[in-house]
């Protein structure tokens, strides 16, 4: 039976791949069932609060800053047109290409007591020697800031695409039933994009808790930091990765219960109502207003970043613009498309599946994975040599290492470490596409294949691109797998960057970090331009009104 | 047509690279593979020139050192590493206690290196000594309060909130505690570290440099740091600023009337699984010629470990024939972590 068959492999198949990529989480985790060292009882007794604390401390403020620039800023550029909005609208998004780490560096290279920002105020304002006009960035208030304005721009990709797929009708009908601007806001548009702001939200979360650069620059002690302590210094791997887990776990809970509590509520909109928002005009000082409130993430978030890269870069001798910066922006820019091409279309393939089959047990696969993002870079990394080193051994027989150090493997974990970003965004995407509309499919004989490019794919134009861009701009910073698993002799952009920065020579480090920067601008820009052309009379999905 | 093209080609690159890789590496016969968590401009050039001198080809991987021992430990016996090259005598030792070093068994090397300065059975020698001393500003530090002055007085009360020093969470301050305890006993240092802790000028933070940077723009007046970062400040290579700042302040070897002052290592040593060991031997022997001992002193300011090598000039105006303290280096990785506990316990952040 032709079609029974065809049920079945598209069950098994993203049934396979999610269980080979689960596999680092899955070591990780298994930490959780050896011994436990007597080095808990230290952690417990003196530093795990501290940790926890300090951890926690830091996820409330991201959340908050975080909500407040995305959510403002996608309300703005999709419902009202203002002063620069069509370059803002794509400008938000840049941030996106500044690893954390470097905008931690950059911070610190403007605001420390002898920083060029502090050097530039003592001269123009010709104050004392001593005087300190902006205040120590290197505590956790700085790391906040670090993280909320590079990491936003996930919650505003996704919100202003729900903010765009919103009804018009419905707002319309909000209002003529009495509701102010800010309460169509509020209690109708928010909670129907509710479940997209906190699939940005999570990987907001996630990205800041799995970091160690920045909070190890600005000396915070995070959870992170502890988890590396214990294995750098208490030389206790075990402990580490016991410790991964638990915020993991930790994560996970949290999804979980995100999970169930929308599960009763889904809104879909029905495509005979639909009609696109319609755009109001500030004018006067509500127009330069919205315009700053956009612009202002952008400057502190890229601008600033960027010139003192800039400034830094051209203050060393120019000399990185030699064969092997050549060889290694190449090595960035083919592992981060095929990366990104491979990941996008694994994502769309196992959501779909999903979708067609309901098989729970790839749906829960899917989210530990996704999950998976949480844990810390160089301890997911250490499972992927783990993962890999067994193939090679045992699997692949041994003859010779196979997928550890080659180019291969390296694209294997970068799809490991991404699946999540191209997973959410399909997600979201598929939640849009009413189940009607497969049903209407399969009245007329499309199912498999023919349905999911006939029908699906084309309304999810836009969701490829959001995860091409967001995985190629995760592979291109990329550092802690690269730095374990690449080949003799093989270097990318963000390994150059790390090891000038790691020894704190910035201005040697300026010039990958700047290319890094030039390379997430790529994909940034394809996207747009997609955007702006599915923008006008119909709905970005292709429904027509 | 166009598109499809180039994404059979897209498709192709990483097959192609990976086959290139394989052919590249088969035609190079002779090699020699690195794993390094030294990742210094300097040891490019080092490599290149053993290249030019014996046709061996080096291949290089750098990372941090512990996950680098992880991919050690997972790819087994096909490990293709044959040496490992780092810093800090505790990374040294991770390897060593893991087993997965052999032996040095070239009389050119351990008759040359000092006992204290090689592993407990030659698993691995030092390439090259930097010693962890005090800075301070000698306009805010009297003649008498730093002579004859050691890590052990600066718990003393009259140092209170004029000391600068970077996070327990750095290696080097890890080795200077792990030396303290195997000097001092585990009781007395945690006294010790409680105030000395107590007398910090500002919370841990930023590297060595930043520390001196601090006694120079009087944030602290004395500072604890690794020796060669004021060669590397002095000679100019980073910027006018930073050699202002290393003008205003001055080195100071503790303990010099007792143990000496503290000292770490750069070092390497060849790997059990090795599928090169001759070319891993040449290499070591290389580091420790004579000739290479002294273009290292001079680029990465430390101190040589041949005895008839001089350090780099910036170094030597601050004294040659120092007291260093004789503890094995290899006992630092042992104690690491007790005394990672220890500042743990005595609120070093």
């Amino acid at each position: 039976m032709p079609y029974k068959l065809s049920i079945s492999s598209w069950k098994a198949f993203p049934f396979l791949i999610l269980l080979v990529f689960i596999a680092p989480v899955l070591i990780v985790l298994s930490s959780l069932f050896g011994d436990y060292s007597e080095n808990w009882s230290h952690l417990y007794n003196y530093v795990l609060f501290d940790y926890v604390s300090n951890s926690i401390l830091l996820i409330l403020g991201v959340i908050f800053l975080v909500l407040i620039i995305g959510l403002s800023t996608s309300w703005l550029v999709t419902n009202y047109s203002f002063y620069g909005k069509e370059f803002l609208e794509w400008a938000l998004i840049l941030p996106l290409s500044i690893p954390p780490y470097i905008l931690a560096y950059t911070f610190t290279g403007l605001f420390d007591t002898t920083g060029t920002a502090n050097n530039l105020s003592r001269e123009i304002l010709n104050l004392g020697q001593d005087f300190v006009l902006f205040p120590n960035v290197r505590n956790i208030y700085g790391a906040i800031l670090v993280f909320s304005f590079t990491l936003y721009p996930y919650v505003y990709l996704v919100s202003r695409t729900a903010f765009m797929n919103q009804s018009r009708s419905m707002l319309e009908a909000g209002r003529v039933l009495g509701l102010s601007q800010f309460q169509t806001f509020y209690k109708l548009s928010l909670p129907i994009i509710r479940p997209a702001i906190i699939g940005g939200l999570m990987l907001v979360i996630m990205e800041t808790l799995s970091d160690f650069g920045a909070v190890d620059h600005f000396a915070i002690q995070t959870f992170t930091t502890g988890i590396f302590r214990t294995w750098y210094g208490l030389y206790d791997l075990n402990t580490a990765m016991q410790l991964a887990s638990l915020l993991l776990i930790f994560v996970g809970v949290f999804y979980l219960l995100e999970r169930y509590s929308r599960s009763e509520t889904e809104y879909t909109s029905t495509s005979s109502t639909f009609r696109p928002t319609k755009e109001i005009e500030l004018k006067g000082l509500k127009s330069s207003l919205a315009f700053f409130v956009c612009f202002f993430p952008i400057f502190i978030g890229f601008l600033l970043p960027v010139s003192e890269l800039a400034v830094w870069a051209f203050s060393s001798n120019l000399g990185f613009f030699n064969e092997k910066f050549y060889t290694t922006t190449f090595n960035t820019i083919y592992l981060a498309l095929f990366s990104a091409l491979l990941c996008a279309t694994l994502a769309l393939l196992i959501n779909y599946s999903i979708r067609f089959t309901k098989s729970r047990f790839s749906n829960l696969l899917s989210s530990l994975l996704s999950i998976g993002y949480a844990v810390p870079g160089l301890i997911l990394a250490v499972g992927i040599v783990q993962l890999l080193a067994w193939l090679d051994n045992k699997v692949l027989l041994g003859l010779e290492i196979v997928l550890t150090g080659s180019i291969i493997g390296l694209i294997f974990a970068y799809l490991i470490k991404s699946y999540a970003l191209a997973n959410s965004t399909f997600e979201s995407g598929f939640k849009r596409i009413s189940p009607s509309l497969d049903d209407s499919a399969r009245i007329l004989n499309s199912s498999g294949w023919s349905m999911l490019l006939r029908v699906h794919f084309p309304l999810l134009k836009t969701s490829f691109l959001t995860s091409l861009l967001l995985v190629t701009s995760e592979v291109v910073k990329e550092l802690p797998a690269t730095l374990i698993l690449r080949p003799f002799n093989f270097d990318t952009l963000a390994v150059s960057t790390y090891l000038y920065a790691a020894e704190e020579r910035m201005f040697l480090a300026a010039a990958p970090a700047i290319a890094i920067v030039a390379i997430g601008l790529i994909p940034i820009i394809i996207l747009t331009r997609m955007i702006k052309s599915s923008r006008p009379t119909t709905n970005k999905d292709g429904y027509d009104s | 047509m166009g598109k499809i093209f180039l994404m059979k080609l897209l498709y192709k690159i990483p097959l192609f690279s990976f086959l290139f890789i394989i052919a590249f590496e088969t035609l190079y016969a002779s090699e020699v593979n690195i794993y390094t968590s030294r990742h210094y401009d300097s040891d490019e050039s080092l490599y290149a020139e053993f290249t030019k001198e014996t046709g061996i080809k080096v291949n290089v991987i750098s990372g941090k050192g512990s996950a680098l021992l992880e991919r050690l430990k997972a790819e087994g016996k096909n490990s293709p590493a044959d040496i490992f090259f780092t810093v800090d005598a505790g990374n040294l030792w991770k390897v060593q206690k893991e087993g997965l070093f052999s032996r040095i068994n070239s009389k050119n090397i351990t008759s040359i290196v000092p006992k204290n300065l090689r592993g407990p059975n030659d698993e691995w020698v030092a390439t090259a000594k930097r010693a962890r001393v005090i800075f301070y500003n000698p306009k805010k530090v009297s003649e008498s309060e730093i002579k004859n002055l050691s890590y052990e007085d600066l718990a003393k009360p009259e140092w209170k909130g004029r000391i600068a020093i970077r996070s327990s969470s750095n290696m080097y301050n890890q080795s200077l505690v792990a030396s303290l305890i195997s000097n001092l006993g585990e009781k007395v240092t945690e006294e010790w570290a409680k105030n000395f802790v107590a007398n910090f000028a500002r919370k841990p933070q930023g590297n060595d440099r930043s520390q001196i940077i601090a006694v120079a723009n009087d944030e602290a007046d004395i500072a604890i740091a690794n020796s060669y970062y004021l060669g590397i400040m002095l000679s100019r290579s980073k910027g006018d600023e930073q050699l202002e700042a290393a003008k205003k302040v001055k080195m100071h070897f503790p303990n010099q009337q007792n143990r000496g002052s503290h000292i770490n290592i750069s070092g390497a040593g060849i790997l059990k699984n090795s599928p090169n060991k001759d070319n891993a031997v040449s290499f070591l022997e290389f580091l420790l010629s004579e000739r290479v001992q002294n273009y290292m002193v001079n680029i990465s300011f430390e101190y040589p470990v041949l005895k008839d090598v001089l350090p780099n000039p910036i170094m030597a105006a601050f004294g040659t024939d120092f007291k260093v303290d004789e503890v094995s280096v290899a006992s630092y990785g042992e104690l690491n972590p007790q005394a990672v506990k220890l500042m743990d316990r005595s609120g070093w952040q």
